[in-house]
């Protein structure tokens, strides 16, 4: 039970928001080594804190916003992973954020923070270095994502804290509700603003002034700097540096046919071209921006230049924000999309799961189950930025009774409207998907039904991009820099982290982490009762053929669902009804986990 | 895209739609992104050029993404690790929509200089490289700070663990936060860090504000007609 030599300062920072009191814990080399960060520590966490049922809102439910080894030190593009159960979905959930937020993180010498407890009454977190601070929210409570961040800075007078904040969704409980860092990045899809938004926790800033330590640094400097360089020459990304994802929009639409349009009812949308990067390029752009050390900037930051939204400032359209809250409303004007997408880091949304509550509800009213009467007047139609607008703003609040009803996510709002909605709500694991339609892109239908929180865009296109994705995550790096140097994984990884951590890692040893942590997460779903049952995708991509487009005809089959089992099943080890078996868990070191699988198989029948 | 040059132009380095939709045709799903992907051998890291020697640094704001590879590159020379916090350069995110790279401008007049009260002056103008060197033996650090007061850009930081001012060297002529700049290369605005063996002639306007204040500046300049860069 040594401490970790390098790359982790061996302790995580708790904090007891019931009593305002903080803790070290210890987090000790052979984790670090089977887990390594990120998304893997905070399912070690929870796996081996939870009970089957527990409820995420309980007052000792806890987040774990984790950086990885490499997260504060010479490597590029480094992220920050949070991980909770999610309120909206039960089930283990990691959400990976870019910025800076998690460098500092570790420049305050933590390996993470984790916080649980409930405060009496709105609170937010000052850290800086070893001294934390508990301030009072109640003037901020209430406030945009924005104007928080800008009072936090004022407030301790640092202008170099980097922030992580709820909005008035968060607050109001709606479940698919974001953490926002530094203005425009979204930690979403997994209910964390909800449960912070539950702990009465405001937000957190962060300031550190320490080093992370380095066993070698004179292996493990070379060893980054390649890294860097792989990504700096890559020409595969030069197209994601010039046009962001947003560029992807014009593309999925045309060439892929994957474009998801008017809650996924086709693929093909003409439109795109007033929505997208060229349009973006044209009327909106200013700037490129880097998450921390990254050569990619695939963030574009602009301004509306004219119309009713003239002088609204957005990051983006990126493809799941443009495709979600633009070709997926069947919108048409550039700068209204624009205004959805502000208004959704603004009050703290994930714009995906919010994307596809309004898009469903749209439907409803299409396909008269649903009337403006029921929407408080209301009348969502396809491409309505202001009636979009205002809703979004009513399900911020909770007002009414379109603002309770759109806040509770598409899978429950298809349960109380009934009258054969459940065939256009798409879900996977009781979550919105995110922009790419798997009729079109079938690799993207792996990592919506097999990732492990579901739904998710980011959960890897195949068996071995599950694996990639995992170990990304876990690191916690980006996946756009990751996948340049694919050829090279493990072995520049792993000169990375033998002389960062002192180790003497094989590339095989590297590779068991991410299949240890999905099987562990998966042990996590399945005792919440998730089986091979549940990955599937929604009835409407195994029912509807698509209409139009390149890919006119295609629909999710049968076969594709086995090929999908089959393959991620067998190469992960777990059985054909998606559970882990005895063997494959003591081969992973998991043997904590078996009798809690056991039980569940009883429990569940599998 | 031929390398031609180091430095990348803002000709140079636009990517065109074409090659982007070609290169993200191949992008696209993951199995075969990462197939496609792993074809394509990197190019050949092109040889180091000795580079000349810089006597002035110079920030053009606002080709800055943000990225703090400045940062890195400055802690890791000077401290031997990255710690930004003890870095010579900083970069400052300001209303989280605009990036204003705080750097020692060399000032002809160096007020820091000036305001040293020890006799011999503990800061100190090498005469080869113009990089500002500080005696820490004569220097009085924490008790004093005079220097870090008088900087019109407030650029001055002081070390977390010495308490002593930071002041940039120039890397001994050959500053390591110019290199990596270059290096975050693909940036269509191109680099923001420049070096130079003769003055700019910073025009005092742009030198004598906070990083506050060029931040402000920064967001008129992007976004206008939205001059304050809040919500609208």
């Amino acid at each position: 039970m040594a401490a970790p030599k390098g790359g982790y300062f061996g302790k995580v920072l708790e904090i007891d928001l019931s009593k305002q009191t903080t803790n070290v814990r210890e987090l000790n080399d052979e984790v670090a080594r089977k887990y390594l960060g990120g998304s893997g520590l905070g399912a070690y966490y929870l796996a081996s804190e939870y009970k089957a049922g527990k409820d995420p809102l309980d007052e000792d439910a806890f987040i774990l916003i984790a950086p990885g080894p490499l997260n504060g030190t010479y490597c590029v593009s480094t992220r920050t992973s949070f991980i909770n159960k999610s309120p909206y979905t039960g089930l283990l959930s990691h959400a990976e954020v870019g910025a800076h937020l998690g460098n500092e993180i570790k420049w305050a010498g933590w390996d993470g923070i984790y916080i649980k407890g409930r405060s009496a009454k709105p609170v937010w977190l000052y850290i800086q270095d070893d001294e934390v601070q508990f301030l009072d929210a109640a003037r901020i409570w209430g406030k945009d994502t924005y104007e928080t961040e800008e009072a936090f800075k004022k407030e301790v007078d640092n202008s170099y804290a980097r922030t992580a904040v709820i909005g008035p969704a968060a607050e109001n409980g709606v479940p698919y509700s974001a953490v926002i860092v530094e203005r425009f990045r979204a930690a979403a899809r997994t209910g964390t603003g909800m449960v912070m938004g539950n702990k009465k926790l405001k937000g957190i800033a962060v300031s550190g002034t320490k080093a992370v330590p380095v066993v070698d640094n004179a292996k493990f400097l070379p060893a980054a700097m390649e890294v860097k360089d792989f990504a700096v020459q890559r020409e595969a990304w030069a197209g994601i540096k010039r046009w962001g994802t947003g560029g992807l929009l014009e593309l999925k639409h045309w060439i892929t046919g994957s474009l998801i349009t008017k809650n996924f009812q086709t693929t093909w949308w003409p439109e795109i071209y007033n929505l997208g990067g060229e349009e973006a390029n044209r009327s909106f752009w200013q700037r490129h921006v880097a998450c921390n050390h990254c050569p990619v900037h695939c963030m574009k930051y602009g301004v509306v230049r004219n119309g009713k939204y003239k002088g609204l400032i957005a990051e983006g359209p990126e493809y799941e924000t443009g495709g979600l809250l633009g070709s997926n409303l069947g919108m048409t004007d550039f700068g209204s999309m624009m205004a959805l997408i502000e208004a959704a880091d603004a009050y703290g949304f994930d714009a995906i799961s919010l994307g596809g509550s309004l898009a469903f509800a749209t439907e409803c009213i299409e396909k008269g189950v649903l009337s403006a009467s029921d929407l408080d007047g209301i009348n969502l139609k396809w491409g309505d930025g202001d009636a979009y607008l205002e809703m979004i703003k009513k399900i911020a609040h909770q007002e009414g009774k379109a603002g309770k009803l759109l806040g509770k996510g598409v899978a429950a709002m298809s349960k109380e409207i009934g009258k054969g909605s459940e065939a256009w709500a798409v879900t996977t694991k009781g979550k919105e998907i995110a922009a790419h339609d798997p009729r079109g892109d079938k690799a993207r239908g792996y990592s919506y039904a097999m990732g492990t929180c579901g739904g998710d865009h980011h959960e890897g296109s195949s068996p071995g991009g599950l694996v990639l994705l995992a170990l990304f995550n876990s690191l916690v790096m980006c996946s756009f820099v990751g996948l340049t140097h694919t050829k090279e994984i493990p072995a520049s990884h792993v000169a990375m982290l033998n002389p960062l951590c002192g180790w003497n890692m094989t590339g095989d040893e590297l590779m068991a982490v991410p299949k240890r942590i999905l099987t562990l997460e998966r042990c996590f779903q399945v005792r919440e009762g998730i089986s091979s049952k549940d990955d599937v995708l929604a009835k409407r991509f195994t029912s509807e053929k698509l209409p139009e487009g390149p890919k006119k005809g295609a629909i999710w089959t049968d076969e594709d669902q086995k090929k999908m089992h089959e393959s991620v099943y067998g190469f992960l080890g777990w059985d054909d009804k998606g559970v882990p078996t005895e063997k494959a868990l003591e081969g992973y070191g998991l043997d904590f986990m078996i009798d809690d699988v056991k039980e569940a198989r009883k429990q569940y029948n599998l | 895209m031929e390398d031609k040059e180091k430095v990348p132009t803002i000709a140079q380095s636009g990517t065109t739609r074409r090659a982007f939709l070609k290169g993200a045709v191949a992008a696209t799903g993951g199995a075969v992104a990462i197939a496609s992907v792993a074809s394509t051998a990197p190019r050949a890291a092109k040889a180091e050029e000795a580079s000349p020697m810089s006597r002035y640094l110079f920030a053009e704001r606002q080709n800055c993404t943000g990225c703090r590879a400045c940062e890195y590159a400055c802690s890791t020379y000077h401290e031997g690790t990255v710690r930004p916090a003890a870095s010579r350069v900083h970069v400052l995110r300001h209303k989280g929509i605009v990036d204003v790279p705080v750097i020692c401008w060399h000032c002809d007049d160096a007020p820091c200089i000036e305001a040293c009260p020890v006799t011999p002056k503990a800061i100190k103008k090498d005469k080869e490289t113009n990089g500002i060197i500080l005696d820490e033996k004569t220097c009085l650090g924490a008790r004093c700070l005079q220097c870090v007061d008088a900087c019109p850009a407030q650029y001055l930081r002081t070390h977390p663990d010495t308490c002593m001012p930071l002041f940039c060297d120039l890397c001994g002529g050959d500053p390591q936060c110019v290199k990596a700049c270059l290096a975050q290369s693909g940036n269509p605005q191109g680099p923001c860090l420049l070096g130079s063996k003769v003055g700019f002639g910073v025009n005092q306007a742009y030198r004598d504000v906070t990083p506050e204040e060029a931040g402000e500046d920064l967001v008129k300049r992007f976004y206008y007609p939205n001059n304050d860069g809040g919500r609208r």
